[in-house]
């Protein structure tokens, strides 16, 4: 999907709304001078990608949002989540979620699994909204940006789980942790309730070493993701940015106990959104 | 008042920094070195400031006659290196002693110079590894590529890199190692240039990565403050223009035609072989899948220099304003 940003604009004249549009005229970001910032996300592409979302986010998954207000408006900052649902839709609706509740609109930079920008057509399209690749190099120049990255500490383990592991958090990753005490990021817990019932796996066919972008191929039991309703809980955030020193970053100990504490944080939240919604379509 | 030796002064770049060097006021004299012969090199004015040599750098005793000699007389202070062999398919052990071997020379006789003090030496962003797991914008500390796959042309300049880096507070002379992205102008060895500036750009089916491309105006000026600058180090040169690959195609007006991956080698491949163009798609392989941005903090920081002169886009022109600060 290298197609230009005036094909950007056209198709969200098409499809999106003039929300969308104004969404992404007010974003703040580090153009280069070509409309792109180095890592090559482009606001047009942002208008495009929220109208194309727009369906799923209202009618489909129609997400309902509790304490956005916890997400910084302005600095560095760390949104850590649960991720699961065969197919990153949960990427996709937190993402959208957050532009539509931030004042002025923050763009979330999704921090992404190594194999997402080697995805043709999908890789460039992704990069072009914001995606990043999970390297610790981009991290860094992001937070030193003042931007506000997106991850999800399972990483593919999450959304690889099967529908009998939903809402147990997997190997919890803890680079996130480290980032955020060295430069500086307080670190926001998401909890999202509903994805993880959208579209139940069955198994997965492990494709490593067999020159495929992926790490494997799941098996969904459904062909498209159930019109579950999604929630997303956003938590105060983890200043660690103030607890600790930049120099804790090198300590392992310290960055354990930091993961955990998010990790409790996620937890708690997908606790309390599973305990208050009524039920998985509702 | 400086004087300052330059090799590979008949080359493009070398001719500017040269033009460049004596409108300085700061710069005494320039000793300007390329193997060929003055007539057929830099056709300008130079006011007595201009003494011109023809060595072959690949001979160690040349390079030794030309230090202890001529350099010396006119108490040479700085040199820059821009030498090197351009070509992309070039091969064998006389492109190694111009790349590799000619700076080894030099550095080695730096160290018991009695004038020279600096050397600068125009490194290139080839020289780093592009990988899934690296970052797409790149700091001074990125992995160099050390695949001993590679052709010649980046296992060369890579050696030539660390030969450099290497030799930084060893010897009685400070080092400066300015690894600069591609240029977009003709006869610099730029393989950048040579992919765009063709009937036609085959990219990789579905990829559109960033890249970032200088005008020789920028390498000169990076060059110049290098040349007066104090203190050793390496240094990103970036440009001015961090677009994607497909944008830069089209304002360099080239039509861009996406093709499997399987396609496109042989396709250069022929291309070099019955048009002769330069351009070798192993080198760039993953470039033009994930992309590379030089980072210039530092060189910002320590040198002073920031890209300021947009390349001269064919169609559209230079971006006049380019909003750099924000979030």
């Amino acid at each position: 999907m290298a197609f230009p940003p005036a094909v950007a604009r056209a198709l969200t004249r098409l499809i999106g709304t003039d929300a969308n549009r104004a969404r992404a005229a007010q974003l703040a970001f580090a153009n280069t001078g070509h409309g792109y910032d180095a890592f090559g996300m482009h606001p047009d592409f942002i208008a495009f990608g929220d109208a194309l979302v727009s369906f799923l986010y209202e009618r489909w998954f129609r997400v309902k949002s509790y304490d956005a207000h916890h997400v910084p408006r302005q600095g560095p900052a760390i949104l850590a989540a649960n991720h699961s649902g065969t197919l990153p839709f949960d990427g996709m609706m937190l993402w959208a979620d957050v532009l539509r509740h931030t004042d002025p609109p923050r763009s979330p930079r999704p921090v992404a699994d190594y194999f997402v920008p080697t995805l043709p057509f999908i890789g460039t399209l992704f990069a072009r909204a914001g995606v990043v690749g999970g390297s610790r190099g981009n991290v860094r120049k992001l937070l030193e940006q003042d931007s506000l990255l997106m991850l999800f500490p399972e990483g593919t383990g999450g959304i690889a789980k099967p529908f009998s592991k939903r809402y147990q958090l997997q190997d919890w990753r803890q680079g996130h942790c480290e980032m955020a005490i060295r430069f500086r990021a307080p670190v926001v817990p998401v909890g999202i309730v509903g994805a993880e019932e959208q579209m139940p796996q069955v198994a997965t066919i492990p494709v490593e070493g067999l020159g495929l972008p992926m790490p494997f191929i799941p098996i969904p039991a459904t062909p498209l993701p159930l019109p579950v309703r999604y929630h997303i809980l956003y938590g105060p955030p983890l200043r660690f940015d103030l607890e600790y020193k930049p120099d804790d970053a090198d300590d392992p100990l310290v960055v354990r106990a930091a993961a955990q504490r998010v990790r409790e944080a996620v937890e708690g939240l997908i606790h309390r959104g599973l305990a208050a919604r009524e039920g998985v379509f509702a | 008042m400086k004087a300052v030796l330059v090799t590979g002064a008949a080359s493009p770049l070398g001719q500017q920094l040269v033009r460049s060097l004596l409108a300085d006021t700061r710069v005494r004299h320039v000793l300007a070195i390329d193997d060929l012969p003055p007539d057929r090199a830099l056709p300008f004015s130079h006011a007595g400031r201009l003494t011109w040599h023809a060595v072959d750098l690949t001979r160690a005793r040349k390079v030794r006659e030309l230090l202890f000699g001529p350099a010396r007389d006119l108490g040479v202070e700085v040199m820059v290196h821009l030498s090197e062999h351009v070509g992309a398919y070039g091969s064998g052990r006389r492109v190694y002693a111009q790349n590799v071997e000619a700076l080894r020379s030099i550095l080695e006789l730096a160290d018991a110079h009695p004038t020279v003090r600096r050397l600068v030496v125009k490194s290139h962003a080839v020289v780093y590894r592009v990988r899934l797991d690296l970052p797409v914008q790149v700091e001074e500390d990125h992995p160099l590529n050390l695949d001993p796959q590679a052709p010649q042309y980046v296992r060369d300049r890579v050696e030539a890199d660390l030969t450099a880096c290497a030799r930084m507070g060893l010897v009685n002379c400070e080092i400066v190692v300015l690894r600069c992205a591609e240029v977009m102008a003709p006869g610099i060895g730029s393989q950048l240039f040579d992919y765009l500036d063709a009937p036609v750009v085959f990219r990789p089916m579905g990829y559109d990565p960033m890249v970032n491309v200088s005008s020789a105006a920028d390498v000169v000026a990076a060059l110049e403050l290098a040349t007066h600058g104090s203190g050793e180090g390496v240094f990103n040169i970036p440009g001015y223009d961090t677009l994607p690959l497909s944008e830069a195609a089209n304002k360099w007006g080239t039509p861009v035609v996406p093709l499997p991956e399987a396609l496109i080698r042989p396709a250069y491949m022929l291309r070099h072989r019955f048009v002769g163009s330069e351009f070798r798609y192993g080198i760039h392989r993953n470039q033009l899948h994930l992309g590379l941005v030089l980072d210039g903090t530092r060189a910002a920081r320590v040198l002073g220099y920031r890209p300021s002169h947009p390349v001269d886009w064919p169609v559209g022109g230079p971006i006049l304003v380019a909003p750099r600060s924000g979030v």
